[in-house]
């Protein structure tokens, strides 16, 4: 018995090895595009510009990032995305939540039609709506404002949200209402006071999942924004090589000044991003 | 007696309540998703200059579209791009998948930093790789270079863009396929693994005659979600390629974006819109009859 333990045992760590050799490289590959653009951003021009190219900055030169921060719009658009973002995440998760509350809670006619209308809008492509959306807002007027571009991100999420969001709602156990309203709790009170601090992890999840979608997405802000001043960052990254011929130094100091804020959010809360992940991917 | 009214009068309050709560998410929904679809289909039946809609045209668009060269490669291009994608998704997501779940130290960490891309935008992706694999100052060319003294440039050649806008794709979207493997994964009973460790099994024999047949449903569900999300996909190819070099990325997606905002055919691009539109719809009806079937 003891000896078969030992070689069980033996052949587990070849085996650890190796599963740790795979990892490594693995890592090797998600990170190395990203280490790459950092190295790049703490480089001088001239540095930049060499073939073959040197693996360590020979001197750290953060004039990329100076040049970023204080020269250019860049944080225009970096305060843009936040304020865009903050705004989709409060109107989104308010209207999903309310929806997803009903549905959860109420007798509703015709329910189930419903989550069903619901989960097929959440599948139509963005692709699909951007050329009507334009048109539309070019006759609506609200072409190129910052409230065209709240609309449709808060919109576009509502269905996947109240999905998500429904899912948690079922999961508060009803007992616990009914006793706060047989105590003389109205149903606003109940979901205000009860409901909504019970489901807090779920609705962190989702939140998140908005806040990653609006601050990543570069499709509807290049679409209905074409003013300088109401860009956000994934289109004012992309300027960089149309308006400058190609600054990689800047552009990748903006890349990694974008990037930083999602990345220390993730590392943070890794947890909250891959249940809400989890959620969402298996309701769609 | 008087419990009856207050049932009543609690149910008419839930009546009120619950159209309060539903009304701004099905106006949203109605207004930004639905009404679109509907002018989207009138708008590519009609003739367009820039955003004015001029006379009915009928199919004329559909017929160019789906009657050129143009239509069918930009298919051609998005099938290929979604069935190479998948075949490298799913795999190297479901290996990361497998040997995360194991216990091991450093577990947490190593997770952390496979699946940071997933956080990273197209944008902030196609960038990256763009200048990873520049041709004149990247690490990849060098290599290239000191391997057979020529440079490679990833972006001219038809064949070698079509893999580097894969390569991409796949870098960003693995961790998806990763996180709902895992997920999966955990969820499968130890006891399982046991016995077929007291019969004697190898690995190799316990991977795929166990957890590969328990992984199938997530890993039809995942196969599904992200073909339908390559499909769809504009930004990540556009900010890498743009579609090119002649044309060999330009898929479906890509070309009615081009068609309806650099050209500004929004007839056209309508009527391309419409016929993605109608592909996802053709694609969740036999997804969902593979389903029931299996059921």
């Amino acid at each position: 018995m003891a000896g078969s333990y030992a070689t069980g045992k033996k052949k587990f760590s070849i085996y650890i090895l190796l599963t740790y050799l795979v990892l490594i490289l693995f890592i090797l590959v998600t990170i190395t595009p990203i280490i790459w653009g950092l190295i790049t951003s703490l480089k001088g021009t001239g540095e930049i510009n060499r073939f073959p190219p040197t693996i360590f900055p020979e001197k750290l030169d953060l004039s990329n990032f100076y040049k970023v921060i204080f020269l250019s719009n860049f944080t225009t658009y970096f305060k843009n995305s936040c304020l865009v973002t903050f705004l989709c995440i409060l109107a989104s998760t308010i209207i999903a939540g309310h929806a997803a509350y009903a549905i959860s809670r109420f007798n509703i006619k015709f329910k189930e039609q419903m989550m069903f209308g619901i989960l097929m809008t959440s599948m139509v492509p963005a692709v699909a709506l951007l050329i009507p959306l334009y048109i539309m807002g070019v006759k609506a007027g609200i072409y190129n404002t910052g409230f065209m571009l709240v609309l449709v991100y808060t919109s576009w999420r509502t269905p996947m949200l109240t999905w998500i969001l429904k899912g948690f709602f079922d999961s508060v156990p009803i007992a616990i209402e009914e006793a706060a309203m047989i105590d003389g709790c109205t149903r606003l009170r109940t979901f205000y006071t009860i409901v909504i601090p019970m489901s807090q992890p779920g609705i962190v999840s989702s939140a998140l999942l908005t806040a990653v979608y609006v601050w990543n997405d570069f499709l509807v802000s290049f679409t209905f924004v074409t003013k300088e001043e109401l860009r956000t960052v994934s289109v004012g990254l992309y300027s960089y090589i149309t308006q400058y011929g190609v600054q990689w130094g800047e552009l990748l100091s903006a890349v990694m000044i974008t990037i930083i804020p999602i990345i220390i959010l993730f590392v943070l809360l890794q947890r909250k991003f891959v249940d809400g992940m989890a959620a969402g991917a298996v309701k769609g | 007696m008087n419990g009856v009214i207050k049932l009543n009068k609690k149910r008419n309050e839930e009546k009120i309540l619950s159209v309060i709560f539903l009304a701004p998410a099905i106006i949203l929904i109605l207004c930004m998703t639905v009404l679109p679809i509907i002018y989207a289909v009138n708008t590519s039946l009609h003739a367009t200059e820039y955003a004015q809609i001029k006379e009915f045209i009928g199919l004329k668009y559909y017929r160019e579209i789906l009657g050129s060269v143009k239509g069918w490669s930009a298919i051609f291009n998005s099938i290929s791009y979604v069935l190479m994608s998948l075949l490298l998704v799913i795999p190297i997501g479901t290996i990361c998948a497998v040997l995360l779940n194991q216990k091991i130290a450093g577990r947490t960490f190593i997770r952390t930093l496979v699946i940071i891309p997933w956080v990273l935008s197209q944008t902030v992706t196609a960038l990256l790789w763009k200048w990873l694999l520049n041709s004149n100052y990247g690490p990849v060319s060098y290599i290239y270079y000191s391997l057979t003294g020529q440079k490679i440039d990833f972006f001219n050649t038809p064949l070698a863009a079509k893999f580097t806008v894969v390569l991409a794709n796949v870098w960003n979207s693995f961790p998806i396929v990763l996180i709902l493997i895992l997920a999966a994964l955990q969820s499968i009973s130890a006891d399982v693994y046991e016995a077929a460790q007291v019969d004697g099994a190898t690995r190799l024999q316990t991977f795929f005659k166990i957890t590969l047949p328990l992984l199938k449903p997530i890993i039809l569900t995942t196969v599904v979600l992200q073909s339908m999300e390559y499909f769809n996909m504009v930004t990540l190819v556009y900010t890498l390629t743009s579609g090119g070099p002649f044309n060999a990325t330009q898929t479906m997606s890509v070309l009615a974006f081009k068609e309806g905002f650099e050209y500004w055919h929004l007839g056209y691009g309508s009527a391309s819109s419409i016929i993605i539109l109608v592909l996802n719809m053709l694609f969740s009806i036999f997804y969902m009859k593979t389903l029931r079937k299996k059921d």
